[in-house]
């Protein structure tokens, strides 16, 4: 008698598969991170196993949130002084790198003659030229918008032209064969194709000007959400230098998450990147 | 189960949940099914009738909500293996890997699966090839490949998934020919899933005509056309008349919208 | 009235004159952009248009970076700046490769881990400065290698778990249909498909890790190449300074060239490799 080997499925129809992931275990395990952490960091700096002013506590820190954010304001002109930075070194760097981008993309022998150029100039940490750029340009506005523009505008200009690049020649074809001039191939198919890529430096440059604003607060400030971090720190009050991490950290997250959602509505635009 | 027999469905269904609408689906309703040993059958139906989904069920990738699928197990390798429509093969190894690789899944070590897999490679006239990677291959020859993939772990039942739809009109023709004659000298039972009928005529003994969703048999069609099969073959009157009638069969399953079904 | 179409008729894959021309268009170009703004900038300097204490002239850089390599302590800050990012990049791969790995593989570490990458990913680690310098001190590579260590570590954690999260199914499908072990699936289907994303992962990280440093050197100043930038711009050297940027320059380059070797190394079966020169 031949033995034969039998694939019984006895499924249950209907009931969900365990690899589906149910909609709160994100939140769920998200959370428990922090249920996780938090108490524990309390405990180890109440119990003294490290002392207060190594990484501070949830409390000291949750005080200082409070005084210095509601009762006693001290953040507010600090806050405000960054994003003053922060806003008008990204739109320089908008202004500026969108069109050098669509530029370079455009016309190949500018891209080569500025090429080893640009590219040692990326290839250099923006923060290496700090010290300089503070000597030349003084401690004033002028030397942390340049900071921030600078920061800002090579990933603006890198993203940009990658945008024009991926206008897929097939469009651009059809666009010559109806004999469209330049500049209509330039509006009606380019422009549209570089949309997403100039979100996309919108994106990246958000990040960069972030950093761009702390350095060069780090520096050469006096007020300045990066100040406030630096000085906090200089005078040990490491509850104060957390407070501003936090926050700093959290208008990051919120930036970048923001500019994401605008992303997503345009999605659909997005020509395939090969 | 009879002997003779290499698999044997009895009353397979197959529900699911639709996670967008949370209805209740059904792909599969009551397929019964007896494949001979050595036999090359097909299945032909309308788009997403059900028909992949019931080769996944025999190949256990899908569990069937109902039902039972008997396998006759072999003497030596494993019950079934399947050959996937393109893209399959691991693009990071090489062709001999790949076609190694059923083996090293069983355990085999490295070396001696290569051993084992070199037949095969000749026999799917892929001899030279061994150390290259997919992207330098077309389309043709990564389907032989794949074919060999899954004829090495020495399966009793080749389950084949549309194993030629991505490939061009000419290159698919020759493939046809070329899966007869490995086929053939591999005498392996076949059960064959395909979109086009003339593939289906062509290539099988019996050829199964499957509803629109949910899936049932609605026609168990012999194909008494002598072997071996030139490809002039599809020219003939017996194929044309056979090609009708599974034609008439599948046009009654299209969408009534579809101009063609309205017309017949 | 008949509308005459004229075309050259060219001879298929012969590339005329002007191809060739076109090939090495970007390296005359490219060659040529140097040597102008070289130039330039030598003459505006000897001219007295450009500040020498600012901006230093070419000649001058070089004529600095001689008279510093052969300081004794142009070494040691060397030493200093390379163990700095050696340590902390390395540490980076072997806590970042396995951890992204881990993450990917495992849903729910994943969302455990998610805040906390999103918030150290999306903050400027130079914030982390004063933290790490009270935790560690001013002096000593500690504070720095943690700093080199944090830049590279994110950029490399999360490109790895991406990774390992958009293996293609039909891969893992086809290792399934062959009944491969969960083991061998993740050897033979996860790892090779997540290595193009680890190797993104290096690449910034690398960028990230020299950031770190020159970061981390600025604001402790005590050693490294770092701080020889900011010593020679409150002295006015302009020269040395430059001097000491374009080292940072040239091992980023190295260090995106050396990527790229291994990239090529690993990848030999994809039809086309990164085409990133930036």
């Amino acid at each position: 008698m031949v033995q034969t080997r039998t694939l019984v499925h006895r499924g249950h129809p209907g009931r969900r598969s365990h690899k589906f992931p149910r909609r709160g275990e994100r939140l769920l395990f998200g959370l428990i991170g922090f249920v996780v952490v938090l108490p524990l960091w309390e405990i180890v700096v109440q119990a003294g196993l490290i002392k207060r002013v190594t990484l501070s506590s949830p409390s000291l820190i949750a005080t200082a949130a409070v005084n210095d954010l509601f009762i006693k304001g001290t953040l507010w002109p600090h806050l405000f002084a960054s994003s003053q930075y922060f806003v008008l070194g990204l739109g320089l760097a908008l202004l500026t790198g969108v069109p050098l981008g669509l530029s370079l993309g455009l016309f190949r022998r500018l891209n080569f003659f500025l090429d080893p150029w640009l590219s040692a100039i990326y290839a250099t940490p923006t923060i290496a030229l700090v010290p300089l750029i503070v000597l030349v340009l003084g401690l004033g506005l002028e030397s942390k918008i340049f900071i921030v523009w600078l920061e800002a505008i090579f990933v603006v200009v890198v993203s940009t032209m990658a945008g024009v690049r991926a206008a897929e020649a097939r469009y651009l074809d059809l666009a010559k064969s109806f004999r469209a001039s330049r500049w209509l191939m330039f509006q009606s198919v380019i422009v549209p194709s570089s949309f997403p890529f100039i979100l996309t430096a919108l994106r990246l440059g958000t990040t960069r000007a972030l950093v761009g604003v702390v350095v060069a607060e780090f520096f050469s400030a006096n007020k300045g959400i990066g100040f406030f971090i630096n000085f906090s720190g200089t005078t040990l009050r490491t509850d104060r230098v957390m407070l501003g991490v936090i926050i700093l950290g959290l208008l990051g997250v919120a930036m970048g998450e923001g500019v994401r959602r605008i992303e997503r509505r345009y999605e659909k635009w997005r020509p395939d990147i090969n | 189960m009879d002997t003779g027999l290499a698999l044997q469905a009895r009353d397979v269904r197959m529900e699911y949940v639709d996670q967008a609408t949370g209805e209740r689906l059904l792909a599969v309703d009551r397929v019964d099914l007896d494949i001979v040993e050595g036999q090359f059958v097909s299945i032909v139906g309308p788009s997403g009738c059900g028909k992949s989904t019931f080769l996944k069920i025999v190949n256990g990738l899908f569990p069937a909500s109902e039902g039972t699928i008997e396998i006759r197990p072999a003497a030596q390798g494993v019950a079934h293996a399947m050959v996937f429509q393109d893209s399959s093969l691991f693009p990071w190894y090489t062709i001999v890997d790949n076609i190694a690789y059923g083996l090293v899944c069983q355990g085999v070590p490295r070396k001696e699966a290569r051993a084992r897999a070199k037949p095969l490679i000749d026999l799917v006239s892929l001899t030279g090839f061994e150390k290259k990677f997919p992207y330098q291959l077309s389309g043709g020859m990564q389907q032989r490949a794949n074919l060999a993939r899954a004829l090495t772990v020495d399966p009793e039942i080749l389950l084949m998934d549309e194993p030629f739809a991505a490939l061009d009109a000419q290159t698919r023709e020759l493939m046809q020919a070329e899966l007869l004659r490995i086929w053939s000298e591999a005498s392996k039972t076949v059960l064959f899933i395909t979109h086009q009928i003339d593939e289906a005529i062509y290539l099988s003994d019996r050829v199964l005509v499957m509803s629109a969703r949910p899936g049932r048999i609605l026609a168990d069609i012999t194909i008494d056309l002598p072997r071996p099969r030139r490809l002039e073959i599809k020219r003939s009157p017996e194929f044309i008349e056979y090609a009708d009638r599974i034609w008439g069969l599948i046009s009654t399953q299209l969408r009534p919208e579809s101009p063609v079904a309205a017309a017949s | 009235m008949s509308v005459a179409v004229t075309s050259r008729p060219q001879a298929p894959g012969q590339r005329g004159p002007l191809g060739r021309i076109l090939d090495n268009e970007r390296l005359l170009l490219g060659l040529s952009g140097v040597i102008i703004i070289l130039v330039l900038w030598e003459i505006g300097s000897r001219a007295g248009a450009i500040d020498r204490g600012f901006f230093g002239r070419p000649t001058g850089i070089v004529e600095a970076g001689i008279k510093e390599v052969q300081t004794k302590r142009f070494w040691g800050d060397l030493t200093a700046s390379v163990s700095e990012f050696g340590i902390g990049y390395l540490l980076a791969i072997g806590l970042g490769v396995p951890i992204g790995l881990a993450a990917g593989r495992f849903r729910r570490l994943q969302y455990a881990l998610d805040p906390w990458l999103n918030f150290f990913n999306s903050l400027p680690r130079i914030a982390l400065l004063p933290v790490l310098v009270i935790m560690f001190g001013v002096f000593g590579p500690a504070s720095k290698i943690a700093v080199v260590f944090l830049g590279a570590f994110f950029s490399i954690v999360i490109p790895t778990m991406q990774g390992v999260r958009t293996t293609d199914r039909r891969f893992l499908d086809v290792a399934r249909s062959f009944r491969a072990s969960e083991r061998l699936r993740f050897r033979s289907v996860v790892i090779p498909s997540t290595v193009p994303f680890i190797i993104t992962g290096l690449r910034l990280g690398i960028a990230r890790a020299l950031i770190g440093v020159v970061t981390a050197e600025l604001y402790t100043q005590t050693e490294g190449i770092g701080v020889l930038i900011r010593r020679a711009t409150e002295l006015r050297q302009g020269d040395r300074a430059l001097f000491g940027v374009l080292l940072f320059t040239i091992s980023g380059v190295i260090g995106v060239e050396a990527i790229r070797r291994v990239e090529a190394r690993f990848q030999k079966w994809r039809p086309t490799t990164s085409l990133e020169r930036r």
